[in-house]
């Protein structure tokens, strides 16, 4: 069949709906080829289908067997952004693949919030590292009365007199380094593990 | 687990094996190898999600994509297998034998038992 002005249309909507998608979790020559496939996919069943009695049932049939564009964007990222983030173990490739899942199913929901809470513990440790030199009195263990009370940094500095003095600094960059390792390995278990339970 | 989740995860499962036995013949495009599916099974349930599996492959090494000009009012995408992909097709189609074999002698025992 040949597509009026009005199937072009609605083609060029399906597509435009697929790229917008697509380039929430995708690089743009991913996206590029991608939108370049699924519109020879349509222009390949458009051109053998019959527009009798209407073009408009028959096109809406075509885009309802390749699915909304949506689920067909996510199947994309799904299986582009979790093959990257195992295979290559980028922080940025893993950041992306747990977006993803966090924005797509609820289980990676949670994982994400835990696994943000460990890389954050991390990255605190290590600003704690940076700042003791610069606030000597205002970083480390906090106490009231003598006991423990916070272990970090007060603006301004607290009537008492922080301890554990420098030594704080190899200690919170150990501590830092710990869970940012930790945090990213269980990130690449769990990635690993949704990938084989969704081909299992 | 409900018969459709056993179902969905049986049809998962099998969809790279039959993705890689209908490019085994000789490169195809992408909707020459939905329509070759759909001929022979129910895999296919949306046709837009075996295109990321498709890419998914390619990046594996195991097919190779080349498009392909004036053949059609439009360009065409043509998947054939690698060498990676030949082999590992021999190794599947093993194993799927095999898988089938057990559970054939398994559900056969199971029916003279009963």
């Amino acid at each position: 069949m040949i597509l009026t002005d009005t199937g072009e249309s609605r083609v060029n909507g399906y597509l435009f709906v697929l790229e917008r998608s697509l380039k929430t979790f995708l690089p743009p020559d991913v996206v590029r080829h991608a939108v370049r496939e699924i519109d020879s996919h349509l222009r390949e069943r458009i051109a053998s289908a019959d527009a009798s009695p209407d073009e408009r049932a028959a096109l809406e049939k075509i885009l309802a067997e390749l699915g909304p564009p949506l689920r067909v964007a996510q199947a994309y990222s799904a299986e582009r952004t979790i093959d990257e983030a195992i295979a290559t173990g980028r922080f940025v490739a893993i950041a992306r693949a747990l977006f993803h899942l966090a924005v797509s199913t609820v289980s990676g929901f949670f994982v994400g919030l835990g696994l943000l809470t460990g890389y954050m513990i991390g990255v605190a440790f290590l600003i704690l590292a940076v700042l003791k030199p610069i606030f000597p009195a205002n970083v480390g263990l906090h106490t009231v009365a003598g006991w423990p009370v916070s272990f970090g940094a007060t603006f301004p500095a607290p009537a008492e007199p922080v301890r554990g003095g420098y030594s704080i600094i190899p200690l919170c960059i150990t501590l830092g380094l710990v869970a940012l390792v930790v945090t990213h390995r269980c990130a690449r278990k769990f990635l690993a593990w949704w990938r084989l339970r969704r081909l299992s | 687990m409900s018969h459709e989740t056993w179902q969905e995860q049986l049809r998962r499962g099998t969809l790279d094996l039959a993705i890689l036995l209908t490019v085994s013949a000789g490169p195809r495009y992408g909707l020459a190898i939905i329509q070759h599916l759909e001929e022979f099974t129910d895999l296919v349930v949306t046709e837009g999600t075996i295109y990321p599996i498709l890419g998914r492959l390619t990046r594996e090494g195991l097919l190779e994509a080349k498009w392909v000009e004036g053949e059609a009012p439009h360009p065409r995408k043509y998947y054939k297998l690698t060498r990676a992909g030949a082999k590992r097709l021999a190794d599947m189609k093993a194993e799927w034998r095999s898988f089938v074999a057990k559970i054939e002698r398994l559900t056969d025992a199971a029916e003279q038992e009963s």
